[in-house]
């Protein structure tokens, strides 16, 4: 198991720690995403954007009434680098399922917090204080 | 043979010997060696697993900044007004979010890793997060605060006291702010750097201002070695912040 899995104990430990010092060690204050919900996307990897301050993903999300883009914040990259994470663990095309804290002005848009990609493997970007976001079970 | 190699001995006794006594440690003299990478220890991390709370080398907690009361209120009111600006999921921007260094003396609380390097005449301290670099002169006299053009970092001065690292800095710009205080062009920050242990290096911070503080802030920030680490390139490159689409639409942020 690479450290960078959902599980591992580095992982879970750097996750620790930055719960521990989130408003000093985020690059900004995550007071726009919503801390009371999660939204669980399906959907496919228009790009996967390798970029300081964040890492970008955009997706597109089939729903009922159409395909949906969203534009989802991570990390720095030089934060989830030192979990494990590499530029190529997402691809456009990839079919994947996003946890995400969505933006609080009702925008496609919010913070990823745990992605699970085409092998069933899960990642996630440590964001600071994420135990702090009320996770929604998904829907079936 | 013989000769010639004595000869290159001294000299090179000669050429090192004043470089070891400023930047570089020289075997056997008391300037430690301090090259290398480091973490933040302590402090915001020290509810880290590996941190024990009783460690002896952690820091002690930092206090709040005395400032003077005109400026203790407007800080409360910049605190208060970001609180404000969370709560309604609008974060104001700060330097960071602009993707503008830190500066002095922040850079030095070491959010992402650091590297320290000795070299002839210079110790260089390079910040991971917005690759953040400082140089501090050694054995200079420092320039009198109008003769230094305002920058993110200043102009640092330093030198070997025993094994302390003593360093002064003047000529912060008054718009690069430490923990949201505002500071004057009379701010001085004094810094001592000694090693506590082998592999953690505690620096005492002291910042005098003479408009906006009461009395010396001091704080102390503690890092440890991270062997084998090297520092990743940090280019802000894509601003695209949700942070900025928030602010545009706070009437907080117009300012």
């Amino acid at each position: 198991m690479r450290s960078r899995s959902v599980g591992s104990a580095g992982a879970l430990a750097a996750l620790w720690l930055f719960s521990a010092a989130a408003p000093v060690l985020a690059h900004h204050s995550f007071a726009m995403f919503d801390h009371t919900r999660t939204m669980t996307l399906k959907g496919e990897v228009t790009k996967f954007q390798w970029t300081n301050p964040h890492a970008l993903l955009e997706l597109d999300v089939p729903g009922a009434s159409g395909v949906r883009h969203f534009t989802l914040e991570l990390t720095s990259i030089n934060m989830m680098q030192r979990l494990g994470w590499r530029s190529s663990d997402i691809k456009a095309g990839d079919k994947v399922k996003a946890v995400i804290a969505p933006l609080l002005n009702g925008e496609a848009g919010g913070l990823l917090l745990e992605i699970t990609l085409p092998d069933g493997k899960k990642l996630e970007p440590g964001v600071p204080a994420a135990g702090t976001f009320k996770r929604t079970p998904e829907a079936e | 043979m013989r000769a010639r190699l004595i000869a290159c001995a001294a000299a090179l006794a000669v050429s090192i010997a004043p470089a070891m006594a400023r930047g570089q440690a020289a075997p056997g003299s008391a300037v430690p060696d301090i090259t290398g990478s480091w973490e933040r220890y302590g402090g915001i991390l020290s509810q880290r697993a590996d941190v024990r709370r009783d460690d002896p080398t952690l820091p002690p907690p930092s206090p709040p900044p005395p400032l003077r009361p005109a400026y203790l209120q407007e800080w409360q009111a910049r605190v208060q007004a970001a609180r404000e600006a969370d709560a309604k999921g609008t974060p104001l921007a700060s330097n960071a979010t602009t993707c503008l260094p830190e500066g002095m003396p922040a850079m030095m609380a070491a959010i992402f890793p650091m590297e320290i390097l000795q070299s002839r005449g210079q110790v260089t301290i390079i910040e991971e997060a917005f690759t953040q670099v400082r140089r501090i002169l050694m054995d200079q006299p420092q320039k009198p605060i109008e003769d230094v053009e305002p920058g993110f970092y200043g102009r640092s001065v330093g030198r070997w006291e025993g094994d302390t690292l003593v360093v002064e800095t003047v000529g912060v710009k008054e718009n690069v702010r430490f923990q949201n205080t505002s500071h004057s062009k009379d701010m001085r920050i004094a810094e001592r750097m000694h090693l506590v242990a082998p592999n953690i290096l505690w620096n005492e911070i002291t910042i005098t201002d003479p408009v906006t503080l009461e009395k010396p802030w001091t704080l102390v920030y503690a890092y440890r070695r991270m062997p084998g680490y090297t520092l990743l390139e940090y280019v802000c490159e894509d601003n695209r912040e949700f942070a900025e689409q928030g602010l545009q639409k706070s009437t907080l942020g117009k300012k």
